[in-house]
């Protein structure tokens, strides 16, 4: 049975629609089957989604899913169930809750009853994708084909030139771009034996083309929330973030943005923020999120602390400022976007000694948005991007200035994690700590 | 002179400081339990009939620590960060870095001017806190307030290899069987918390001096082991348990200074000295 978990408002009528979204990709699967479609165990951030788009393939997504558990507080039966065969749980409980869901549904020969929204179809691949940004993507698709051995896996790698202050990444990066390239051209194969149906180039440049339109139609979206009161914050970002992420390359996600944009544009007008009074403002500086606790936002807007500005889900740019190499293959234009997404703060951090692409981007926000502060989520079982966090921080505070931040801790799925009375502690202390700065200043 | 009261729930104790102007007029300590925590108004009224003062006669209460929800009747909420800072700072003004060990939690505070600079905190696991001892000192049928004590008798500290107080406690009670002497036990437990605690505390830029609050300060060896942490002798105010009390108390002064600087006076009606009533 579900644990008791409180309501959560959205602060923009838009964001309110992204339940249905969530359920709509998770019907997809359901309804895959009778529509004749092929449905793919899908990784988000892995360069595939157009891929997938352009050949009617349906992904299913579990890292949505897993969240959408834990947001729902109903994780815990599927993490039990995949520690039952040893998964730990300091394993990413994206993986171990999805898992989990799939060894019950092999068991069952149908989704376990009470699944959210009836749950995700058997897929019939599983596209993997090994990468610099996640590492549980190597082995989650090899080791939930444990329980369904008939499944085929595919798993490619997408890398991006490391980062090395005294190196030139621009020397290599052509070198990374190529071998993307390659990765992507594998994974239509193999997308093309499964579906039995041959790639439609016109329509994958077409679907690129939307995707571009997205990326700089989210820029452009997220942009407004400069603006003081911010119309918007993280606790909504949270949600808006589905369209791109999961749905990019349809006409649905492009109009989500269309709708968002315009609604963000009458609050400036009108005037109206997510606190009032707006008291301080802060970055989300890194980390996923716990699901099962996005209210804390709320807690925050309740104390005027808006969040105007995130790390988390910011997974595009204006294609103009990464300065893209012009070419018809929209694999390579792919796989340029891809590598140009992650680099293209390295030259900033270069001017900056002692910094990192991941420090200069905090510092860019923090600079653009008018931020007081900052606040990190450790998320235990996330370690590809947890580790780190707490020497971003000091960074930050090194080779930038000493802002309040605040290092919550906690995870993205596992709520045993989580007590909500010392989470309120910690962030009043935080506010706190934020006056007592402001003062300083003066 | 007007007299201003800070109440701090902690997790374990309930503390209660009355100052008039800078000066502690009185102060009380008492277990915080289910029950004291429904009935904070008891602790406050215990603390006012030893300072022979009425309700009426207080100016101003804040209620800082992790109960601080539960005190209808004061008339602003702090966090136990801002009033350890402050409660340091008029005590030991030259510390600039607080550790405090508390019954549930360990807290590292970075103080500038009786100001928070930045804090860090540990909520999330007994090892590190007053909990820890607690168990470990109930395991070898040591008195609480003797371990830090006879941890300084031990001819070696006796390494205990886990950092989970479950299995801290299990590995102590395997030591003993072994014929490890008590006394040696407990200088590699405090050596384990103390370890652990300073790992925490070193996520802040620490500056000396250095301060210790809370139960734990109140244990010697405990004190002692971390002191060797940062290499370096560490601070204890005379009584340790009241820093965030005090520093509740005196946040309340300031508060109503400011108030009374723009000619205003903060008022109090309707607070009444009663029990939380929003508990099942």
């Amino acid at each position: 049975m579900a644990e008791e978990k409180k309501g959560r408002a959205v602060a923009t009528s838009t964001a309110a629609s992204i339940p249905k979204f969530v359920r709509g990709n998770m019907s997809a699967t359901l309804k895959a089957k009778e529509e004749g479609k092929k449905v793919a165990a899908a990784f988000i951030a892995d360069g595939q989604d157009e891929i997938m788009r352009a050949m009617d393939i349906v992904p299913a997504w579990g890292e949505s899913f897993s969240g959408v558990c834990a947001a729902k507080r109903d994780a815990e039966k599927y993490l039990q169930k995949a520690e039952s065969d040893n998964f730990s749980r300091s394993l990413c409980t994206y993986a171990t809750c999805n898992i989990g869901f799939d060894m019950m549904r092999e068991e069952l020969g149908q989704a376990p009853e009470g699944a959210p929204w009836g749950g995700m179809a058997r897929p019939d691949m599983m596209l993997g994708n090994g990468q610099l940004l996640c590492d549980p993507r190597f082995k989650w698709p090899q080791a939930t084909q444990h329980y369904q051995q008939d499944v085929p896996v595919f798993v490619t790698n997408m890398y991006y030139p490391p980062w090395d202050p005294n190196g030139d990444h621009h020397e290599v990066e052509a070198l990374y771009v190529k071998y993307a390239k390659e990765e992507l051209h594998e994974t239509v194969k193999f997308c093309e034996k499964i579906t039995g149906k041959k790639m439609d180039w016109d329509r994958l440049a077409k679907t690129v083309e939307l995707s571009d339109k997205t990326w700089d139609l989210f820029i452009d979206t997220y942009e407004l929330r400069k603006h003081i009161p911010t119309p918007m914050d993280t606790g909504d970002a949270m949600n808006t973030m589905v369209p791109l992420t999961f749905n990019l390359g349809t006409q649905e996600a492009y109009d989500f943005y269309v709708s968002l944009k315009a609604e963000l544009e009458q609050k400036i007008a009108d005037g109206v923020g997510v606190a009032n009074p707006e008291k301080f403002r802060v970055i989300w500086a890194a980390g996923l999120p716990s699901w099962f606790a996005l209210g804390d936002f709320q807690y925050f807007n309740s104390k005027g602390v808006v969040f105007p500005v995130e790390v988390t889900y910011r997974g595009c740019e204006k294609i103009e400022r990464l300065d893209l190499p012009k070419t018809n293959d929209p694999l390579e234009h792919i796989a340029w976007r891809w590598v140009r997404y992650w680099t293209h703060w390295y030259d900033a951090a270069k001017k900056r000694p002692g910094s990192t692409p991941k420090v200069e981007r905090i510092i860019e926000y923090i600079e653009d948005y008018n931020c007081d502060g900052a606040v990190f989520h450790s998320a235990f079982s996330c370690r590809s991007w947890h580790a780190g966090i707490m020497q971003q921080a000091a960074t930050l505070k090194k080779v930038y200035k000493d802002i309040p931040i605040l290092i919550m801790e906690g995870d993205i799925v596992d709520i045993s994690s989580y007590n909500e009375a010392d989470t309120h502690n910690r962030i009043d202390a935080f506010i706190e700590t934020l006056a007592a700065s402001k003062a300083r200043k003066g | 002179m007007d007299y201003f009261a800070g109440v701090d729930i902690g997790s374990t104790m309930t503390k209660v400081v009355i100052v008039r102007g800078d000066k502690i007029e009185t102060s009380l300590i008492g277990p915080t339990g289910p029950e004291h925590r429904k009935l904070a108004n008891r602790v406050m009224e215990e603390a006012l009939g030893q300072a022979r003062l009425s309700f009426d006669d207080l100016t101003y209460i804040v209620a800082t620590g992790y109960g601080r929800i539960n005190v209808p009747f004061a008339d602003r909420q702090i966090t136990e960060i801002t009033c350890h800072a402050k409660g340091l700072q008029s005590l030991l003004p030259s510390v600039k870095t607080v550790i405090d060990v508390g019954g549930q939690d360990c807290k590292g505070i970075k103080i500038l001017n009786g100001k928070v600079m930045n804090f860090v905190m540990n909520d999330k696991c007994a090892a590190g806190t007053g909990r820890f001892l607690e168990i470990i000192a109930d395991s070898l049928g040591v008195p609480l307030n003797k371990i830090g004590e006879i941890s300084l008798t031990a001819d070696k500290i006796a390494p205990v290899s886990s950092t989970c107080t479950v299995f801290a406690e299990a590995e102590i009670i395997s030591r003993l069987a072994t014929g490890e002497s008590i006394a040696n036990l407990l200088a590699g437990i405090h050596d384990a918390v103390a370890t652990r605690i300073a790992a925490l505390v070193k996520k802040l830029n620490v500056e000396p001096d250095i301060a210790v609050t809370g139960g734990g300060a109140k244990n010697i060896g405990l004190v002692k082991a971390l002191g060797s942490k940062f290499g370096r002798e560490l601070l204890v105010p005379p009584e340790p348990l009241i820093t965030g009390a005090l520093g509740a108390a005196l946040m309340g002064k300031d508060i109503y200074e400011r108030y009374a600087a723009e000619g205003q006076r903060p008022s109090r009606s309707g607070k009444k000295l009663e029990e939380a009533t929003f508990f099942a």
